[in-house]
């Protein structure tokens, strides 16, 4: 497939030369070094960042990065840890994927798969767009509205509702609608042919669904639905709202599921509060947390990438 | 069929995946089994960003004491903080005030009954060189206004601030001689730059329609040793620094005498500023909910170490002017008696003798 699509796209190429001669094409030359320098910019602002962020943090990275990992928040940046925050990220990680993908898939099946083609239903799919398009701010005050307020016999009653479920249940609701988009855009890549040949030799809809359908967009879902994990994992604004602690926490119950009604942080907040602490050392000790997420974003991104490359197999 | 196959793996992947969440937000939703052992319990501070570091170093070292506690500290501001600790959602307020009297109606509409503790005082040091003879030793709010106020932009030399502290009154420094100004201070992610703001600008600022904050063009660091240095360089420096610090560097720097209100320069010294009589220093306090103090052990046993010797030495290890002796004396005697009648101290180090003492004493609240 991949020696026939080679043919494919040269021989238009051959075509062009023939027609055009040898004559220079200014404009298109023009064009593509403009394309090119569209990506050497991309690239090399990512660069930078990444050497900024690096060198920054290397004095914690390569001096105490155990201490760092296992450290507790606190005043002195010398001693100061991540420990919580990671705790905190990996939590609203699970929250997410448990929540989030389950329910946003599910949707987005119903959708594509089963839902009458209505004015109904467009009139949902054009709603949960908009949705995705909100402010992150505005689902932390829902958070703090239904999770934090509302719900709190059920958050964490003792710690007024500032705590990891809400916050996990705030950001899976963030990423609710962009876990939709993605896999019905994935769903609706899969060609009807697949699903008329799985109807014509008898196939009930669930049947198709199942063994046609999903199989065809799996990779498709699963790359947008990692994505919006990566987002969830790099919201800081919404938890300010819901009461993820700034400055100081015990270590209380460590990653055991009672945790889970104690009060939180996250990384992208102890990024957010350090990076505005006077005290000498928090600048490296910022640089260093951004390192240590954004090493966690691209352990999750792998994972989903490995994940992939085994379904795309299988297919 | 492998296709049939790879669906129904991956579909019990899921179940698995949503049986363990459930599972999970059961036993979360079921229980907190943490009595017993030790003192467990939660403790939950928020409140003023400036008494946030000292109630954070408080909180490491009672931690290492009680691992079994669990204290989460905040600093979202004093106004903020009363806003919460009144709605009884936090055990502790931090404030680099005292409490006003809308916020004493809230916490009484409330029922929550407080107790005040000060903790520290805080203080800022504004500084020359001390080679400079070309300016005068002592200086009012309006010369500060003048030289690093919001109306101050561009001027680089002392002489250029003489108009606006002429058209402002009540100077002491002004005018000023025809010398270099170089501003160096903290940047405005520090509470010290806040603290001066409030404590000097602000007042002046909002009298003349201005925004409270200082000038914008001078020299911000976060490290004090790099303003000690600044204010070094140059012999008709103008800096300022929080008072512990300056304390600690007198050989190096000129800190000048303030006058306040009642026109009498002040020299900024730990005695100036613990009577109050220094203009530009503030106590700080903690409020303690006194019903959760109650009900707490954990809690208690936090403020008593937050009012015992290591405690309070806190506030200079992170920047303040820790209270003498006497207020030291003052703020455990106000925690003592605020103790129910007789009841056990319920912390490590046995029971204090003045435990025994009648009639708690509210502060406000009731």
């Amino acid at each position: 497939m991949n020696a026939a699509s080679r043919t494919l796209t040269s021989s238009p190429e051959i075509v062009r030369a023939r027609l055009q001669g040898r004559r220079f094409d200014a404009a298109g030359f023009f064009f593509r070094l403009l394309l090119l320098a569209a990506m050497f910019v991309t690239l090399g602002l990512l660069a930078l960042l990444l050497f900024d962020v690096v060198s920054g943090g290397w004095g914690v990275i390569s001096t105490r990065l155990g201490d760092f990992l296992t450290g507790k928040l606190g005043i002195t940046a010398a001693r100061a840890g991540i420990s919580q925050g990671l705790r905190g990220t990996f939590f609203i990680g699970v929250f997410v994927v448990a929540i989030a993908f389950p329910l946003g898939v599910g949707a987005a099946i119903y959708l594509e798969e089963y839902a009458p083609h209505s004015r109904l239903t467009r009139f949902i799919d054009v709603n949960i767009r908009n949705l995705a398009g909100v402010p992150s701010v505005v689902y932390g005050l829902l958070g703090f509205a239904i999770f934090v307020k509302a719900l709190r016999f059920v958050t964490g009653p003792e710690s007024n509702g500032a705590t990891v479920i809400s916050a996990g249940l705030t950001l899976a609701v963030l990423v609710l609608p962009i876990v939709i988009i993605t896999s019905a855009e994935a769903l609706r890549a899969v060609p009807d042919s697949l699903r008329e040949a799985g109807f014509g030799v008898g196939a009930t809809r669930w049947e198709v669904v199942r063994s046609h359908v999903l199989p065809y967009a799996g990779p498709g879902i699963l790359t947008g639905t990692v994505l919006s994990l990566a987002r969830a994992l790099g919201e800081a604004a919404p938890l300010i709202l819901v009461g993820a602690t700034t400055g100081y926490l015990s270590e209380g119950a460590g990653y055991s599921l009672a945790s889970l009604q104690e009060r939180f942080t996250a990384m992208p907040i102890i990024i957010y509060t350090w990076a505005g602490r006077p005290q000498p050392g928090f600048q490296e000790a910022t640089a260093a947390a951004i390192v240590v997420l954004l090493v966690v974003v691209l352990l999750a991104n792998t994972v989903a990438i490995l994940l992939r490359n085994r379904y795309e197999k299988r297919r | 069929m492998r296709i049939a196959n790879s669906g129904s793996r991956r579909r019990t992947t899921a179940g698995r995946l949503v049986t363990a969440l459930f599972a999970a937000a059961l036993a979360a939703a079921c229980g907190n089994g943490d009595g017993g052992r030790g003192l467990g319990g939660r403790i939950v501070i928020s409140g003023s960003s400036t008494v946030e570091p000292i109630s954070i170093g408080v909180a490491e070292q009672f931690d290492d004491l009680h691992p079994d506690t669990r204290i989460s500290v905040d600093g979202p501001g004093t106004g903020d903080g009363f806003e919460l600790f009144c709605n009884g959602e936090t055990d502790i307020s931090g404030a680099s005030r005292a409490i006003t009297g809308q916020e004493i109606g809230d916490c009484r509409e409330s029922g929550v009954e407080y107790l005040e503790l000060k903790v520290a005082n805080d203080g800022i040091a504004v500084l020359t060189s001390p080679d400079n003879d070309q300016i005068g030793d002592c200086l009012t709010f309006t010369d500060i206004y003048a030289l690093a106020g919001p109306e101050s932009q561009d001027f680089d030399n002392w002489a250029e601030a003489n108009d606006l502290a002429a058209e402002l009154g009540g100077t002491r420094g002004a005018p000023f001689a025809r010398a270099p100004l170089t501003i160096i201070g903290p940047g405005e992610e520090s509470g010290t730059y806040d603290s001066f703001v409030e404590l000097v600008l602000e007042d002046l600022a909002e009298s003349r329609g201005e925004p409270a904050q200082t000038r914008p063009d001078y020299q911000a660091s976060a490290d004090d040793n790099v303003i000690i240095q600044g204010v070094e360089g140059s012999d008709t420096s103008f800096g300022w620094v929080g008072y512990a610090f300056y304390d600690s560097n007198r050989g190096r720097l000129k800190g000048f005498e303030i006058a306040g209100e009642d026109g009498r320069c002040v020299e900024p010294s730990a005695e100036a500023i613990a009577e109050g009589s220094y203009p530009i220093s503030r106590p700080l306090y903690i409020y303690v909910n006194k019903a959760k103090m109650a009900a707490n052990p954990a809690l208690e046993a936090y403020v008593e170490f937050y009012v015992s010797d290591p405690g309070l030495a806190t506030a200079a290890e992170v920047g303040y002017v820790a209270l003498n002796e006497e207020e030291a004396a003052a703020t455990a005697e106000a925690f003592q008696q605020s103790r129910p009648d007789g009841s056990p101290s319920p912390s490590l180090s046995g029971s204090p003798t003045a435990a025994g003492s009648p009639a708690p004493q509210p502060v406000g609240g009731a």
